[in-house]
């Protein structure tokens, strides 16, 4: 178990944790969702004990990392890809490493067959692809057969059948009661792969709850329609948990009905619809929603937060 | 597809049934019981296992091999250079008589020959401990090396054993292999060099150690700078730089400030008798001290304080 409290870390004039709080169970994945720069690495780097905070605490299983007795036991973790001497040998790295907590030799060659890095495993470092970096960060997070494993975007530059397999590697380890968190940029990756969801944005938690949770919240289904009697319709279709926004004179935006119940509503009280097109939020438009404010390099060229499933029949 | 048992607890353990393909595939290998507080008791990095992991890093690494090669190589041949052109000055001032008392007030100047590429010495291992620390910063190492030894100093004063004993024991074998290299090359010119004496051991250990003090520094250096380049030209400034900028400038303090460098602390510590313009022996060994002992401490704290 992970638990932050009121965690923070200031670099210079940025803040680049602000005070967070969470808490992450064993026995389940634990996504880490948050856009670039929202913080985090900086949050993994603390847990690791490779940060100070500012000020707060973070503790692994009660205690920081430095007071345990043999940390690559406890905790494995992926910070980045390139948390490795370019010059040595993977097998040599992952031996220096197991040295430390005298993990034998064949604990070393059982995370190379695992990762699948047995063929690459005497060439240097340097020359490693991305993804094969990954596979030997990974391959190092679990060389001490830890029950608290951490992985900072372990899917980058992976090849898809690494994605597959970094997904199902998790999901088993949760399964055996250990606890993993797992940070993202991607939203979509997050849905296939997280129990639960921490969402960080600009150094705050913006969101911390269950994925089905998060999913059904925010991927609400929108529909656009076009009439002439705007008011008489927004009347018709108010009610519980329904938002009808008017967008002009004659353009509703409704969100909470199924288009069938809003062309069933018009059809009943004979009011002409002229255009009726569905808009469905995808997990990623939900994410950006979520984080819209909270990110910190907004792209010049915006696109519009949805974009419709069918070109509308004018 | 069988069901696991998914318990929320850490002590509640699933039945380790294969749940997906991966499970399949990993089943049996992610070996070793998981404690019920999710605190293993194997054991952890004690001084001698993150010891005996530097010396693993420090020895697969080709650009270290390569570096203690060259010092043994440039020791040896820079003696032998100096073995024959000392080898023929004593010969040609045999003739000249004043010559050969200029020569003999010198000392003998032979038994110096074995060690005339000592500063070339310094400069290679000083770097080598320079980049076996500023290597895992540029690299990202350090981030692997510090989550396993998250205490930090013994991964730190491990480095600095490692460092300094390669660092002594090679120049011990170079200096020892370039002796054996000089005798029959003075041999030539009639001239013996006894490299069983005493003194010519004695001054071996010394200028040794003089090497494995200065590679302590380069490791502070690399630790303080963390990097490869800003450290290795902070050691060559003060190495190579310093004592030629304090050469040229004139003036009393100057002169008494030279004594102080650590590159003019080993020509005291290794003469026979006491040189002008120089410490006494004793107290060039103490001034080394310092040099090695206030940068490493200045590294350490530092390196314990400091994010990585």
């Amino acid at each position: 178990m992970i638990e932050a409290k009121g965690l923070t870390k200031v670099y210079g004039e940025k803040t680049a944790v602000a005070g967070v709080n969470f808490t992450v169970e064993a026995g389940q994945v634990t996504g880490f969702l948050g856009p670039n720069g929202a913080g985090k690495s900086t949050t993994m780097r603390m847990i690791m004990g490779l940060d100070r905070p500012t000020s707060g605490t973070v503790t692994v299983n009660g205690a920081p990392l430095v007071r345990h007795a043999a940390p690559m036991r406890d905790v494995g973790a992926l910070l980045d890809a390139k948390a490795v001497h370019t010059g040595r040998s993977a097998y040599n790295h992952l031996l220096a490493m197991a040295a430390t907590h005298s993990i034998p030799r064949k604990r070393v060659h059982e995370v190379i067959e695992m990762t699948g890095l047995a063929e690459v495993a005497k060439k240097k470092v340097g020359g490693f692809s991305l993804g094969m970096g990954q596979r030997l960060g990974i391959a190092a997070a679990l060389l001490g057969d830890p029950q608290t494993v951490i992985l900072d975007e372990p899917v980058n530059g992976l090849d898809p059948e690494g994605v597959v397999w970094v997904r199902n590697l998790v999901k088993y380890l949760a399964s055996e009661g250990r606890t993993v968190f797992l940070s993202s940029h991607l939203m979509s990756e997050m849905a296939l792969t997280a129990d639960h969801l921490i969402v960080i944005g600009r150094g705050r938690i913006i969101a911390d709850a269950p994925i089905r949770d998060i999913i059904n919240g925010q991927g609400r289904i929108r529909t656009r329609v076009r009439t002439d009697q705007p008011d008489l319709l927004m009347r018709l279709l108010a009610g519980d948990g329904v938002s009808v926004e008017l967008q002009d004179n004659e353009l509703l935006e409704v969100s909470g009905l199924d288009p069938r119940q809003i062309a069933r509503a018009a059809l009943d009280s004979h009011t002409m619809i002229y255009e009726l097109t569905p808009l469905q939020a995808s997990l990623e438009e939900a994410y950006m929603e979520l984080t819209k404010d909270e990110v910190e390099y907004h792209s010049l060229l915006t696109t519009g937060a949805a974009a419709p499933v069918q070109s509308g029949g004018n | 597809m069988s069901s696991t048992t998914v318990e929320p607890t850490p002590s509640g353990r699933g039945a380790h049934s294969a749940s997906t393909p991966a499970a399949t595939a990993l089943s049996g290998r992610l070996a070793g019981p998981l404690s019920g507080d999710g605190t293993s008791t194997g054991p952890g990095p004690s001084f001698l296992r993150v010891l005996n992991s530097e010396f693993i890093k420090f020895r697969t690494l080709r650009s270290t091999l390569i570096l203690l090669g060259s010092t043994i190589v440039v020791i040896v041949g820079i003696a032998a250079l100096a073995s024959w052109g000392i080898g023929q000055a004593l010969q040609q001032s045999g003739a000249d008589p004043r010559r050969a008392a200029a020569i003999a007030a010198q000392g003998d100047i032979a038994a110096a020959a074995p060690s005339a590429g000592i500063s070339f010495a310094q400069l290679i291992l000083g770097s080598l401990a320079v980049l076996i620390i500023s290597s895992e910063f540029t690299t990202g190492m350090a981030r692997s090396t510090f989550t396993a030894v998250p205490k930090r100093i013994p991964a730190f004063l491990a480095k600095l054993i490692v460092v300094v004993v390669s660092a002594f024991l090679v120049s011990a074998l170079s200096l020892y292999l370039a002796g054996l290299v000089a005798v029959p090359i003075f041999g030539q010119y009639g001239h013996t060099l006894d490299v069983s004496s005493g003194h010519y051991i004695g001054t071996l250990f010394i200028n040794s150690a003089y090497v494995a003090a200065v590679a302590a520094i380069g490791l502070a250096l690399g630790a303080l700078i963390r990097n490869s380049a800003g450290g290795i030209m902070s050691l060559v400034g003060i190495f190579f730089v310093l004592p030629i900028a304090l050469q040229i400038i004139q003036g009393d303090f100057v002169k008494e400030l030279r004594k102080f460098i650590p590159d003019n602390t080993l020509a005291p510590m290794t003469a026979a008798d006491h040189l002008p313009d120089t410490l006494e022996a004793w107290q060039a060994a103490l001034v080394l001290g310092a040099w090695v002992v206030i940068p490493v401490v200045l590294a350490a704290v530092l390196l314990k304080k400091r994010d990585v």
